[in-house]
């Protein structure tokens, strides 16, 4: 069954495309009702599939301690003039036509704060049109290969990220603790493989990626992908050689990562780490919250795509 | 390439070094309420090290299983979490030790050198004072003379000192010499929760961070300024602390100077904990003395007002008078409430008071700094306005409401020319949610990573004392009897009538 632009808001109204800032702030005192209205702190730009859309609307109605956003939603389709639908601060237009994508947006955004785009796949030609007016794209594309070989040409412009990127933010930021010891980054040099257990092969590429692109290991060093638990994108990470190690695992019930140390010099030691909440609005917070270019994801997607 | 190359681009804050937390008076209340959740959500959001441990020291009879017993009903409570199925909790309490002992006891100390040892967690270790003020002393010479105060080579020792810290100048002179004997300064944390608070902290952004509001921060355009930290609750369980309290040191002393700082100081040269505190103290060294001296005669108090509550009515229900409460003495003189102007000599606040209140069982629980800006020179809408125009104002709500909102004039619409004034709001909890650290995580965290920037250094802390000195020794030679405030109202008609000596008055809330 194809999804309608009812589908992805609801409760919304249809307006005319003139009106829609005026529904929103309409709507939104009508809300709030005595209360102070909200600051809204920026613009998200949903742009995807129309089935990829539906869940983008229900995480942008749960960015959390983000702040409140302007949310715009577009799927690509053949239409020049799709009739708009709003409901609070979102609006949802269904079916545009890929060119007239940085036109709307650049319509409806909020002046002076920031604007992110939120790519959730569609014609990659549109991309380079709407990360012109982003302060920051976020890609969240599937596959994303096609994507990713487009984005790597686009960094110099625009500041991007990845969905799938900020989702192994603990697990490098425990790979990282592991290098603040002195030990560590000194055997490093000796290390000769790595080992990832996914189910998600590309966040076990997009991980391998940053840590060859970060730390200059021995020739010969190798890296490894097997399959993992499919109730999570990535299962364990193992570095190291035949005598030491550097462990990551998904704890037993998947709320938290355990680390384990073991190298020479250095008594093994062991860690638990809550692992924050993975889902769409969650993920989307973190990245509202950033601001400045990603050198790490650049140099790590550049590895990746072969694209210098 | 930095020394580690994977830290580049990671949105990472700090984690302090291995770090054992060591809590005195581990079984009391503080510890219950807002150490333990405070740790519980450190790690929750990652921010404690690998090599982490906790040892509670406490007169109580426990061993570590019934301490983290303790500790997994404190996360109940206090921050609903149901510690039994979470993993991280769980593995955060197998961290957790118990040592039963008086806190005079030398052997304690030495089984807690052992214990350091034992569990490995002698590398960083920050000592917390979640004691009874009076025997702060004990806990430090102890330290001191076991030695474990002395940082190991490759580690540090630190001591959080919780408020009061000291009852007069006298006292809070002793206490930081005590303490010198024994640690650096650069290893005393004294702790002012209100400094940990989110807005708090917003305010040097917000003054620091902008360019157009310190332009106006002075006495050009600013006609004076009011801080308020109201409470409904009365003296609930503390009468035995508070009698010997009272408003002035419970909360002026130490929390409203702290924010009246934050507002007059200059602007530091950097964020670093030097500068900040240097400026802080540039302030504080600015006011004037609040007792003018008559060589030798009684010395009129006439910048303070103190009252005491009446019965009343407050939060729904009537409350009883001060005086009747549980553990108060029928002839009490402790004051509730406190209001105090003070007068700031520097080229910024010449002329301009600075006027601070706070009270038990006043009409509603808030704190907020108001800054009240001068009418524009000419009011050229006079005949528009019903009234005259209400000044600009700028308010720092601190809580419960956190945020920032600012009072201008707007013309009404309609064919007429009529003005009214219109509040612009910023509220972190619409704006940002409700997922702000409590003032205790950021303050223990910072204590952990070695920063002191939100903590009193003890120049300031003595120069706050001796403002307020003065002023408890004069009412010691006061006669007669303490003003009354009806619970539930704003506090008594004399503290109207110091704002009213200058032509202001308070503001209504």
């Amino acid at each position: 069954m194809s999804i309608t632009v009812e589908d992805l808001l609801p409760t919304g109204v249809d307006v005319a495309f003139s009106k829609i800032v005026e529904t929103m702030a309409l709507a939104t005192s009508q809300s709030t009702g005595a209360t102070p209205m909200r600051a809204l702190v920026g613009t998200v730009v949903a742009v995807g599939p129309a089935d990829r859309l539906a869940p983008a609307a229900e995480a942008l109605s749960a960015l959390g301690n983000a702040g409140t956003v302007r949310g715009i939603l577009i799927s690509q389709g053949d239409l020049a003039a799709p009739p708009p639908r709003v409901a609070g601060n979102t609006v949802a237009l269904h079916g545009l036509k890929p060119q007239f994508l940085n036109n709307a947006v650049a319509a409806l955004r909020l002046s002076s704060l920031p604007t992110l785009v939120w790519w959730r796949g569609g014609s990659v030609d549109a991309l380079e049109g709407l990360a012109e007016l982003a302060d920051r794209v976020v890609l969240d594309d599937d596959p994303p290969e096609a994507t990713w070989a487009r984005a790597v040409t686009l960094f110099e412009d625009t500041a991007f990220s990845d969905l799938r990127w900020a989702r192994l933010t603990e697990w490098r930021a425990l790979m990282a603790h592991f290098f603040d010891i002195p030990e560590v980054l000194a055997a490093a040099e000796a290390f000769s493989r790595l080992t990832i257990f996914a189910s998600d092969q590309r966040v076990a590429r997009l991980f391998a990626a940053w840590l060859e692109s970060s730390i200059k290991f021995r020739d010969g060093f190798a890296v490894e992908l097997k399959g993992g638990a499919p109730d999570t994108p990535l299962e364990e990470v193992r570095l190291g050689d035949r005598d030491q190690e550097l462990v990551i695992r998904c704890a037993a019930h998947r709320t938290c990562l355990e680390t384990e140390v073991s190298v020479t010099g250095h008594r093994s030691a062991s860690r638990l780490v809550q692992l924050t909440d993975q889902s769409l609005g969650a993920l989307l917070t973190g990245e509202l919250k950033i601001r400045a270019r990603d050198a790490a994801f650049e140099r790590a997607l550049r590895r990746l795509t072969g694209v210098s | 390439m930095p020394a580690n190359p994977l830290h580049d681009g990671l949105r990472l804050e700090p984690t302090p070094g291995p770090t054992t937390l060591v809590i005195f008076g581990a079984s009391g209340d503080l510890t219950r309420r807002k150490l333990l959740p405070a740790i519980y959500n450190l790690s929750r959001r990652a921010r404690l090290p690998a090599q982490f441990a906790v040892i509670g020291v406490a007169r109580s009879q426990m061993d570590d299983e019934a301490f983290r017993t303790q500790f997994r009903d404190s996360l109940k409570e206090f921050a609903g979490v149901d510690a039994g199925a979470s993993e991280l909790a769980q593995s955060l309490a197998s961290r957790l030790y118990y040592l039963a002992g008086e806190t005079d006891d030398a052997g304690v100390y030495q089984r807690l050198q052992a214990r350091l040892n034992e569990i490995n967690g002698a590398e960083g270790v920050l000592f917390y004072l979640a004691i009874p003020p009076t025997i702060y002393g004990t806990v430090i010479e102890q330290l001191g003379k076991s030695k474990l105060s002395e940082p190991p080579p490759r580690g540090w020792r630190r001591i959080v000192i919780e408020k009061p810290f000291g009852t007069d100048l006298d006292s809070a002179r002793a206490l930081n010499r005590l303490a010198h004997e024994y640690f650096d300064e650069d290893q005393v944390y004294r702790i002012d929760h209100y400094l940990g608070k989110e807005t708090v902290q917003n305010l040097l952004v917000f003054r620091f961070g902008n360019g157009m509001f310190e332009p106006v921060w002075n006495r050009r355009y600013i006609d004076h300024v009011q801080i308020t930290a109201a409470e409904t609750v009365g003296v609930e369980h503390r009468a035995s602390y508070y009698e010997g309290a009272g408003a002035v040191r419970d909360m002026v002393q130490n929390h409203l100077m702290q924010m009246l700082s934050l507002v007059a100081m200059e602007p530091p040269t950097a964020f670093t904990a030097e500068s900040v505190r240097d400026r802080k103290m540039d302030a504080l060294l600015a006011v004037q003395p609040l007792v003018a001296s008559t060589d030798g005669q009684a010395a009129p108090v006439a910048n303070v007002v103190r009252a005491q509550y009446d019965a009343g009515w407050v939060n729904g229900a009537e409350a009883p008078a001060y005086r009747a409460e549980k553990d108060v003495a029928p002839g009490s003189m402790t004051e509730t409430y406190a209001a105090v102007r003070f007068n700031l000599d520097n080229w910024r606040w010449a002329g301009v008071p600075f006027y601070v209140r706070t009270g038990k069982r006043l009409p509603k629980r808030t704190t907020e700094i108001a800054i009240q800006f001068r009418r524009p020179p000419l009011e050229i809408f006079r005949r528009a306005s019903q009234s005259l125009l209400a000044p600009n104002l700028l308010i720092v709500n601190v809580q419960p409401d956190e945020g920032i909102s600012l009072r201008f004039e707007t013309k009404l619409p309609g064919t007429r020319m009529q003005v009214a004034p219109v509040m612009m709001n910023f509220r972190y909890g619409t704006t940002f949610g409700r997922e702000v650290p409590e003032a205790y995580e950021t303050l223990l965290l910072d204590a952990m990573l070695g920063d002191p920037t939100l903590f009193a250094r003890h120049d300031f802390v003595e120069a706050s004392w001796s403002l307020i000195t003065p002023v408890l020794e004069a009412w010691r030679g006061q006669g007669g009897e303490i003003p009354k405030y009806e619970a539930g109202e704003w506090g008594p008609k004399e503290a109207d009538e110091l704002m009213a000596h200058d032509g202001h008055r308070w503001r209504s809330l």
